[in-house]
């Protein structure tokens, strides 16, 4: 009994206080019972196996006797991305995460994962019932737009400070403007490049002519 | 124990052999409803880990089936039912009859059904038939079974040939300081916190002094040789507080 038996436990626990919030990942993972589902950590050598039982609850050990029915190989940071939703498609068939075994089971169980929606008003409304949960729900999401409303009126201003007060950085009329000359200049490059071919053509066919 | 075989002990308390059982039915009945929380308490948490480090050496794999004695509330047989899958079978026990009775709530709470079954049996006369089970567990129980070898021998019947059993329980500790803190603990605080807590000093008092009864490693790994296992092994867990022992039938 050492350290990994305390860490295995703290995260074990965790996993399973969050899984409890959606039932819709505990119903998925529920249907894997039987299952042992290993996840290798890449330049580590760690492997921790992932047992999930009738109710979905997840069962985190450290060694098992026998062979898992899949492996999910990668380093922290692919899986982590492997459970993120936006991500997980091109992490999983991209390579960067490697599949042995049974692929539906491993698929099944990254999906449960990855597709953790937790509602947190519904969390919230179990302490302090419906209605004030919807409200500190709203406050939330309130408070959340405020924030982000804050952020680009805050970038806004940064950027309008470096281009129209310091003039450290040009304005986006000016770079398209530039790029444009950029352009005529290549275009009349181009043309002044033909046309000089088309003299030196005219000239070469004078001399044969004589 | 006393040159008369009719006795036994409870706790320090010399008892008639006959009596123990009934003793040790009123400890748990009285107990039954704090268990939980008093397991918590008592060990800081730590006796989910020394229950987790004996569902590792435990090795179920899916498709088996276990029989877990002194089930109490039922720590092992949750995760066993999780380890052993839609195909095996756990079989929860308990001699108390409270005690099974919020196990089997706890483990409807907990959403298993199908692959648990609940028995109340004596751990010394299973009612079982030979070579039947792939793992035989009992955790913090055997401390309580008035005719301990019996109870191994009838653990070792039932097992089927490549069959494991594991005995966690309280243990002698390894160093003499560790065992005078552990002795304080036990005599002066537990007491105090069953009675806080469970409101019942005497059945803590009990735990304390049936855990100095309680043969220590070496005694035990040779009652389990006695019984018939082989390449028993003993793991100590916290100083030897509680040790894992395991022995096999090959």
């Amino acid at each position: 009994m050492t350290l990994r038996d305390f860490t295995l436990e703290g995260l074990e626990q965790a996993i399973n206080r969050v899984l409890a919030m959606d039932p819709q990942a505990s119903a998925k993972l529920g249907a894997l019972h039987g299952k042992v589902i290993c996840v290798a950590l890449a330049g580590t050598g760690l492997q921790l196996y992932f047992v999930p039982g009738a109710d979905g609850r997840l069962q985190l050990l450290g060694s098992i006797e026998g062979e898992p029915d899949c492996m999910l190989t990668g380093s922290p940071i692919d899986l982590a991305r492997a459970s993120d939703r936006e991500q997980s498609a091109g992490q999983l068939f991209g390579g960067h995460v490697r599949i042995e075994g049974d692929n539906a089971t491993a698929r099944h169980f990254s999906e449960a994962l990855s597709e953790l929606d937790i509602d947190w008003e519904e969390q919230l409304s179990h302490v302090t019932g419906d209605i004030p949960a919807h409200e500190i729900g709203r406050a939330i999401r309130a408070l959340l737009r405020e924030t982000k409303r804050l952020n680009e009126s805050a970038s806004e201003n940064l950027s309008e400070y470096l281009t129209e007060e310091l003039r450290v950085l040009p304005h986006r009329y000016e770079v398209e403007d530039f790029l444009v000359d950029v352009d005529q200049l290549r275009d009349d490059t181009e043309r002044l490049a033909a046309r000089i071919a088309l003299l030196e053509q005219a000239e070469s066919e004078g001399d044969s002519k004589a | 124990m006393a040159d008369d075989n009719e006795r036994t002990h409870f706790g320090f308390r010399d008892v008639d052999t006959a009596e123990k059982a009934g003793l040790v039915r009123g400890v748990f009945d009285s107990v039954a409803s704090k268990y939980d929380l008093m397991n918590d308490l008592m060990s800081f948490g730590v006796h989910r880990l020394w229950k987790r480090f004996a569902v590792e050496l435990a090795g179920v794999r899916p498709g088996q089936r276990i029989l877990d004695l002194a089930s109490g509330t039922g720590d092992l047989a949750d995760r066993f039912a999780g380890l052993a899958g839609p195909d095996g079978q756990v079989l929860m026990t308990d001699i108390n009859a409270a005690m099974l009775v919020l196990g089997r709530d706890r483990m409807a709470d907990r959403g298993h059904v199908g692959n648990l079954g609940y028995v109340q049996v004596d751990a010394e006369s299973l009612p079982f038939p030979d070579d039947t089970v792939d793992l035989v567990t009992i955790a913090f129980g055997l401390r309580n079974v008035t005719d301990k070898p019996r109870a191994l021998d009838a653990m070792y019947r039932v097992l089927k040939p490549g069959g494991r059993a594991l005995v966690l329980e309280f243990s002698k500790p390894l160093n003499k300081p560790l065992e005078k803190l552990y002795d304080l603990y036990s005599f002066r605080i537990l007491p105090k916190m069953g009675e806080l807590v469970a409101n019942d000093a005497e059945s803590y008092r009990y735990l304390a002094e049936s855990i100095r009864m309680h043969p220590d490693q070496e005694t035990l790994k040779d009652m389990m040789t006695a019984a018939g296992f082989e390449r028993c092994d003993v793991h100590n867990l916290t100083g030897g507080i509680v040790a894992v022992h395991r022995g096999f039938k090959l």
